[in-house]
């Protein structure tokens, strides 16, 4: 076997069935972070309820889904339930529900460590000044939150994109999965997954780019824009 | 004259020990000697290192206590034996066997891989069994498939990266150029989650050896609706010709021992059809 086959390499650049599978893992991602910011941004809330049996299903939720592996719990979404005779999902439903339950959990802390780092005194003189509860978490602590949530959340979705290659044990042919598939046709190994590699930087690049635009602009009264309007006020 | 008993006793003894030593390191010297084979040609000198994919019963598999078990390993032993060597197991998936022997992690495949044109291009290869294709079915083949054309419209779960995928996806083919409703091939990291995906109807056909396949229907789970499909052989594969040429060779010795029909024929796995072993087909260029 050659040392190194730059034909091959180029050739999987252009493959379609290669980047179709990374059209696949992009939809992956989005669906798993569409619902399992949902159900983590519930989570979070009841987290932080004053009842005590609100919280704990919430934390029993978290230690559950956060305390086993993903790619078992995966394992028994898609084949468990159906062999006990609970219900059939299909091989989408059940990649898309795993990984949105299992994201949700870890999303849920991140969630609810940006709501704790917002000072208790927004919330008094949001209730104060007579807000309700819904209008304090919506338009008082929410925002001041997200500007603390946006890195570690950047991070999971950065993860989260390489994360979905654990769906190929349940046979969905997502971007690595496919790049296996080829490496076993011609067994050019290193030249597919470095083409695998690369697709996956160049996803996680372009996160990395629209992560920085939503952090400016949940930061911007903190940032050097302010500055320059807090010093000209001062002059 | 206590003191001259002791002495000669002492000598006696001194004599008994040294000679009791010399034939130990005889007889090891003795067992190293009869290695036939050492490095270059082997990655770890006596001891030839192969790799297995222990999740397909009869041939190859872990017992409840975890060890390997099967027609594979025993006759993969039996050939190390010949050659003076201990055998060592890498337990690993399919896929990562190929590439793997290129990069020496392995002397040997040893997980019944079937001979094609382009992988005795990779390496050398020696055909030792005939194996043909089954697939399962749902325990009393509910779908009732008795031909290929049968599986058309159904999803069929394999193993990834092995000949039965590559059958797999033939007969996806052949549904799909005679115009009926088309085969999906779901891929699965091993043969027991393709099984698995089964059991819990998430497939309605799984792709496994004739073997493999009465295996599993004696043990109840499911029905080998179809069988003795594209017939091919299985191989051990290297990547070094010397070690090559000296299995083959320790198979020739086995089959006239008469170990090898013996051990096939308890399995009831056809033999090759040639009277001796060899290498087939070119090897690596």
């Amino acid at each position: 076997m050659k040392i190194w086959n730059w034909e091959g390499f180029w050739g999987y650049f252009t493959n379609l069935y290669l980047l179709e599978g990374a059209l696949w893992t992009v939809g992956l991602t989005v669906s798993t972070l569409f619902f399992g910011a949902i159900i983590g941004l519930a989570l979070a809330v009841m987290r932080l309820s004053n009842r005590r049996w609100v919280q704990r299903i919430a934390e029993t939720y978290v230690w559950m889904f956060r305390g086993t592996p993903l790619l078992v719990q995966l394992i028994i979404i898609y084949t468990g339930l159906p062999q006990l005779g609970l219900v059939k999902l299909d091989v989408i439903e059940s990649a898309i529900i795993g990984l949105a339950l299992n994201e949700a959990a870890y999303l849920s802390e991140i969630l609810r460590g940006g709501i704790l780092s917002v000072p208790y005194g927004q919330s008094e003189a949001a209730r104060a000044l007579g807000l309700n509860p819904f209008q304090i978490f919506a338009k008082v602590v929410m925002p001041q939150a997200l500007r603390v949530i946006i890195p570690p959340l950047g991070n999971s979705v950065n993860g989260l994109l390489k994360t979905t290659s654990i769906a190929s044990v349940i046979s969905m042919e997502e971007l690595l999965r496919r790049g296996q598939i080829l490496m076993q046709q011609k067994f050019q190994v290193l030249e597919v997954f470095m083409v695998v590699a690369i697709i996956y930087l160049f996803m996680t690049t372009c996160w990395d780019y629209v992560q920085r635009h939503i952090e400016a602009y949940y930061g911007r009264a903190y940032g050097g824009l302010a500055d320059r309007q807090l010093a000209r006020d001062d002059r | 004259m206590a003191r001259m008993i002791d002495r000669r006793g002492l000598l006696q003894a001194g004599a008994a020990v040294s000679t009791l030593a010399l034939t130990a390191t005889t007889i090891s010297t003795g067992a190293r000697a009869q290695a036939k084979i050492a490095p270059p040609n082997l990655i770890k000198a006596g001891t030839l290192i192969m790799s297995i994919n222990p999740t397909l019963p009869p041939m190859q598999f872990v017992d409840d206590k975890g060890e390997l078990k099967g027609m594979r390993v025993e006759l993969a032993n039996e050939c190390a034996k010949k050659l003076g060597l201990t055998p060592e197991y890498i337990r690993t998936e399919f896929a990562t066997m190929i590439p793997g022997l290129a990069a020496k992690r392995w002397d040997m495949i040893n997980t019944g891989i079937f001979f094609t044109e382009e992988r005795s291009k990779l390496m050398y290869m020696v055909p030792y069994e005939r194996a043909a294709i089954s697939f399962l079915s749902a325990r009393g083949n509910p779908l009732g498939f008795k031909t290929i054309e049968d599986l058309a419209g159904h999803k069929i779960s394999v193993e990834l990266g092995g000949i039965e995928e590559k059958r797999t996806r033939e007969v996806a083919d052949i549904v799909a150029k005679k115009g009926l409703k088309p085969v999906t091939v779901m891929t699965f990291n091993n043969f027991g989650e393709a099984f698995q995906a089964l059991r819990a109807g998430q497939s309605d056909a799984a792709t496994c050896i004739d073997a493999t396949a009465k295996f599993q229907e004696n043990r109840g789970d499911f029905t080998r609706a179809i069988s003795g499909v594209f017939p091919q052989t299985a191989c051990f594969a290297f990547a070094n010709k010397p070690l090559a040429d000296a299995v083959v060779g320790a198979l020739n010795d086995l089959r006239k021992d008469g170990y090898y029909d013996k051990l096939l024929d308890q399995y009831g796995v056809l033999k090759i059809e040639e009277k001796t072993f060899a290498i087939s087909g070119p090897g690596p260029a």
